[in-house]
């Protein structure tokens, strides 16, 4: 048992090496009083076995010897054989349950922290796929919470229960389980350590088969086009091929562990017999003419000792429920392990405000965005006056679209200060100041449900003068007059047939019954063509007269309007004044 | 290997009827071996423990059965080594055999309805369905055909000691093998069919919160929004209970059964005894002609047929959802491939009559226009946002549908969803596609011969050479998927570089310049006009360009 126990650490240890395995034993923490419930049951289940194979003991050797055995025997076992049905029922319910708390709690948790992401999520991954995740991924961790892990401690349970029953009844029985029980971890350990780098590999391949079909399958119609279908299903077909070739000659291997364990555990059983008849024909060669045992006796290490190795051959078998979530650990840690906005430290908390930022509305001084040793935002230092009107333009991927997450609140984990009416930013209430903001994204953002709806999400109704004003400022009025449902037809996430400038102007017309004081947009024009574009940045120069806007657009939609045109570099910020700017800084993008 | 159009279990299970046999039946082997163990050992025990008291140990021939034991011991392992490689081998075989059949059937589809399929998680669910549906052989069937043998050897068994326990039997097996996997299914299939239905709900509604995350944080609304969500996983919640219920409670029942099973053979093959001489104890008399020690090795049996019944009612339930996957990826079955039209000749000249391209699910579509175009000729279609060019441009290709007729090298044509018409020309779509391959796989995909010169060229004529120079592994830089570590613009261009090795007659550009700044929209023209100059251009762009200043216009 020593020896077990030592193992049994050594393997927690290990357990601990890989992330993703501390990653999974905190989330099994949470639910460590019901897994100490189940333990009860799997402690009540192991008593109930060694009494069922007490009492089938007597009655059988009773049977045997005079054709006739004690009812009250027979009860007992049938009683102990439920017993240990319903503290398996037991314990499957109360594992089962502590699996579906810890994943429907993960879960949320995994929503409330990509909702705290806001824009920065889609650097994990787009919402579709993130989707999978928080579904299926934890959904793909309940073997290993509702069966794995209890298992783990019913391996050392029922074990070390049948051997302290066992040792009163007969040494021999007890040597041999003792010795074998260190051989069958032995081998697992050895065997089982290469099995479970070969299964963990053809885990990986599998996966990576699965992503190749997914792969050609999604580019599918590009392959029609070009006339490959046949040699992607050639690919497709080898790739499997080969991939079956070589898994067989690693899964002979890894088969092996368990073919070994089972090999163990039928010969103990078998060599428990063949002791238990010759003790009993008396003719054992150290002892002739005695019977070591009685016929009881026999019986009762007969039927122990298949449940003996029973638990640790169900544990090899479960082994691919660890992994599944391990793999599946490792795509959620990457969504927990974004970290969100955290208040600024020791840098911010400098008194000195400069004067330019009392004047101003949005002060930026030497504000900057190094996130895990990339740079989203050079330093930029600039101020908007209330009421100023500014585009920001530059290459993709120079900051544009980080420096409007971190105004929406998203990114507090910034360097440098950012002032808005001259308060620091992060003394800032968070919700009294997004209270204040219009978001227009380039592709608009919209719930399911009616345009009256969208309209007015998260505002009190106004009156029905406000919203028509509304529409007809931002030119809605037209088209939605021409739906037959007029503003209650619904919006699906498709925009029902309204076109992208029509979305646009919704969004514009939302913004409007906001009363937003702060503007914020993101390439609102981009996916629209040129005359459309020109109609929409006509449609918001006339509405946003005093209001603070700062909008991102590209050279190719110039915002001419503007009172101020800043130009994002990796270097920083270049200002002047006006709209059109012929010095425009074309490079290749990245 | 016949393909199979639908897809059913049972073609399943015969898809590679030879491949299946081997598993099966080393897995039988084994599970007999493994009930045979427990019952001859425990006869041998039993007979062992009798000879002795009986005084005739000396004569006790104790060399068979230990040799039994020992051979049924090495046989259950072997048979489950045998079993468990045979099956995977099997299971590996049949994943292939199923992806290809998924494969062709979206081969088969129209190009038009592809794009519905693509989009989305559809297809993610396709290959977890896949995956699903491979196990159900091993998971579902062998498990009860394992069991099923079980009792057959144990009635076997049962019929020497006393015929009228196969009644007895036959009711136990009933129950356990038909009776309460059947109803556990069927009780927890609603459960199971609910939950695969709020799951596509619930996936949706993320979707579609998610994508107006913003605005709704910055309203105040998001709380609202997110406890919706909440309910619908609630919901789901207590489907899983339910499935859960049916499996513990199917287990705990099956228990029962055996339980009974017991209680009713001590009960059939003995009497109660009044006058024993112990005066505590009442006790049961076993009728004169049951042998003790063989109904030890039979009791014996049947706890080792417990164990292979329990997992039947969850291997049951897990059915409900094959079944469920099964049905939709026979959605997706498609019965006739195209026919494939004669070869065509280098297209020189293409002409459209009232040509009006839509799509499928909505109907939109442009004006009906009439088109020609000879080789030299470059075409720029132009209209408001709305006005169809995509879609236009998009049935040019092939790939939408239209109405009117279509006449190549003056002969009357279908040019949708022609593999033929299509091998003619070049389709840069909108949101091309990126595969997770190198960048020169990526690009023989355009031309499967081409050379690394070729390709530094083009890469070159779509500005994208320096780019690809800066990369550590050139032009065997592996792309994440669908291209995700590239910039729109870059996805465009290196999709465009592959179109251009193909070097066919007719181009076709969607929107090309989306994103690209002026000096890199100036060099893709200047390539365009001279060393990858194709006979016919048709442009659709909202950007004036060298390339459109040349071109006919088509005012939409």
């Amino acid at each position: 048992m020593a020896g077990r126990k030592a193992v049994s650490k050594a393997s927690k240890s290990k357990r601990i090496k890989t992330p993703e395995a501390g990653f999974l034993a905190e989330l099994a923490t949470q639910q460590s009083a019901q897994y100490r419930l189940a333990q009860g049951f799997g402690v009540l289940f192991a008593v109930a076995l060694v009494l069922q194979a007490w009492a089938f003991a007597n009655v059988f050797s009773d049977m045997v010897l005079q054709q006739a055995f004690s009812l009250s025997f027979l009860f007992l076992a049938l009683f102990a054989l439920l017993l240990r049905a319903l503290a398996n029922y037991g314990r499957e319910r109360v594992c089962a349950s502590a699996s579906r708390h810890i994943r429907y709690g993960l879960r949320h948790k995994l929503i409330a922290h990509l909702t705290q992401l806001g824009p920065a999520r889609l650097r994990i991954e787009e919402d579709a796929a993130l989707s999978t995740r928080v579904y299926e991924q934890v959904d793909a961790l309940d073997d290993y919470f509702s069966r794995y892990k209890p298992q783990v401690f019913m391996v050392t349970l029922i074990p070390s229960v049948i051997l302290l029953s066992v040792a009163p009844v007969s040494w021999v029985a007890f040597l041999v389980f003792m010795l074998t029980a260190p051989l069958v971890i032995v081998f697992m350990i050895f065997v089982g350590y290469k099995a479970a780098q070969a299964n963990r590999r053809q885990f990986n391949v599998l996966a990576m088969l699965s992503n190749q079909f997914m792969d050609l399958s999604q580019g599918l119609a590009e392959l029609k086009r070009l006339g490959r279908t046949p040699a992607a299903r050639d690919r497709l077909s080898n790739s499997a091929k080969a991939y079956q070739k070589t898994t067989m000659s690693v899964l002979l291997l890894a088969f092996l562990s368990t073919a070994t364990l089972e090999l163990f555990a039928s010969i103990s059983i078998a060599m428990i017999a063949l002791y238990l008849g010759l003790g009993l024909l008396e003719i054992l060669p150290w002892q002739v003419g005695t019977a070591p045992v009685t016929l009881t006796q026999a019986m009762f290490l007969l039927l122990l000792a298949p449940e003996f190795y029973l638990p640790l051959r169900q544990l090899g078998n479960d082994y691919h429920a660890k992994q599944k979530a391990e793999a599946a650990a490792t795509d959620l840690m990457s969504i927990l392990d974004t970290p969100l906005s955290v208040e600024t430290t020791s840098e911010s908390t400098t008194d000195y405000v400069p004067s330019s930022a009392q004047l101003a509305y949005l002060s930026f001084y030497e504000l900057a965005w190094q996130d895990t040793g990339r740079q989203r935002l050079a330093p930029i230092t600039g101020n908007i006056l209330k009421g100023e009107r500014v585009w920001l333009s530059g290459e993709s991927g120079v900051g544009k679209s980080s420096l409007l997450h971190l105004l929406l609140g998203f990114e507090e984990n910034y360097q440098g200060q950012l002032y808005i009416k001259g308060k620091a930013f992060s003394t800032l209430n968070l919700k009294d100041w997004r209270n204040k903001l219009a978001w227009l994204p380039q592709t608009p953002e919209w719930v399911n449900g009616s345009i009256r709806r969208n309209l007015l999400l998260g505002i009190t109704e106004p009156d029905e003068s406000c919203i028509q004003k509304a529409l007809q400022d931002s030119q809605c009025a037209d088209f939605i007059a021409a739906l037959p449902n007029g503003l209650d037809t619904a919006l699906t996430e498709l925009g029902s047939g309204l076109s992208g400038g029509q979305m646009q102007r919704l969004s514009i017309a939302r913004a409007l019954l906001s009363k937003a004081d702060v503007w914020l947009l993101d390439e609102p024009c981009s996916g629209l063509d040129t005359d459309t574009a020109d109609a929409v940045l006509n449609t918001l120069e006339t509405v946003s007269r005093g209001k603070t806007l700062l909008i991102v657009s590209h050279d190719t939609h110039p915002i001419h309007w503007a009172d101020k045109h800043w130009s994002l570099n990796k270097e920083g910020l270049d200002e002047s004044t006006g709209g059109l700017d012929e010095k425009a800084n074309y490079a290749i993008p990245r | 290997m016949k393909k199979p159009t639908t897809l059913s279990l049972a073609k399943l299970l015969l898809a590679n009827p030879w491949g299946f046999i081997i598993p099966v039946i080393t897995g039988v082997a084994s599970s007999i071996a493994g009930v045979a163990l427990l019952g001859v050992s425990g006869w041998f025990i039993s007979a062992a423990g009798l000879a002795t008291a009986l005084g005739t140990a000396l004569v006790f021939n104790y060399l068979t059965p230990g040799a039994i034991v020992r051979g049924l011991a090495i046989l259950r392992t072997a048979g489950r080594y045998g079993e468990q490689v045979t099956a995977h081998n099997h299971l590996l075989g049949l994943l292939r055999t199923l992806r290809l059949w998924v494969w062709d059937q979206r081969v088969a589809k129209p190009i038009a309805d592809l794009h519905q399929q693509s989009r989305g998680d559809l297809l993610q669910r396709l290959v977890s369905d896949l995956d699903q549906i491979i196990r159900w052989p091993l998971v579902v069937f062998l498990p009860w055909l394992y069991a099923l043998l079980g009792y057959v050897g144990v009635s076997i068994f049962a019929y020497f000691i006393d015929p009228v326990l196969l009644w007895l039997l036959g009711i136990a097996a009933l129950c356990h093998l038909v009776v309460l996997p059947y109803v556990c299914g069927r009780f927890a299939s609603h459960a199971v069919h609910v939950g695969q239905i709020l799951g596509v709900h619930r996936r949706g509604r993320f979707v579609s919160l998610f994508s107006a995350l913003i605005t709704l944080t910055i309203r105040g609304h998001w709380q609202d929004y997110a406890a919706r969500l909440e309910q619908l996983d609630n919901r789901q919640k207590r489907m899983e209970v339910v499935i859960q219920q049916a499996i513990s409670l199917g287990r705990l029942l099956a228990y029962m059964v055996t339980i009974g099973l017991l209680a009713s053979v001590f009960l059939l093959l003995g009497d109660f005894q009044t006058d024993t001489s112990e005066a505590s104890a009442m006790s049961w008399q076993l009728k004169d002609q049951v042998s003790g020690t063989w109904l030890v090795g039979l009791v014996l049996a049947l706890l080792a047929v417990n164990e292979l019944v329990l997992p039947l009612v969850q291997s049951f339930v897990a059915q409900g959802q094959s079944q469920v996957g099964l049905r939709r990826l026979n959605q997706i079955q498609q019965d006739a491939p195209p026919v494939s039209a004669s070869a065509l000749e280098k297209l020189t000249h293409l002409s459209l009559r009232d040509w009006r391209g839509y799509h499928l699910a909505s109907g939109m579509g442009n004006q009906a226009i009439d088109l020609e175009l000879n080789t030299g000729d470059s075409l720029w279609l132009r209209g408001v946002s709305g006005s169809g060019k995509s879609t236009l441009l998009a049935s040019i290709a092939g790939d939408c549908l239209a109405t009117g007729k279509a006449y190549v090298n003056q002969d009357e044509c279908g040019i949708y969803d022609n593999p033929n018409f299509q091998g003619q020309l070049s389709y840069l779509p909108q949101s091309p596609y990126v595969f997770q391959q190198s960048i020169a796989a990526n690009l023989m995909l355009g031309k499967a011969d081409a050379s690394d010169a070729e390709m530094w060229a083009v890469l070159e004529a779509v500005a994208l050479a320096d780019w690809v120079r800066g990369l550590d592994n050139g032009l065997s830089t592996l792309l994440s998927s669908q291209g995700r570590d590239l910039s729109g613009g870059q996805r465009k261009r290196l999709v465009l570089a592959r179109l251009l090795l193909r070097r066919a007659p007719l181009l076709l550009l969607d929107e090309p310049f989306d994103g690209l700044d002026k000096a890199t929209i100036e060099r893709i023209c200047h390539a365009l006009q001279h060393d990858y100059q194709p006979d016919m251009l048709i442009l659709v762009s909202h950007i004036d360009s060298p390339l459109s200043e040349q071109a006919r216009v088509i005012e939409l």
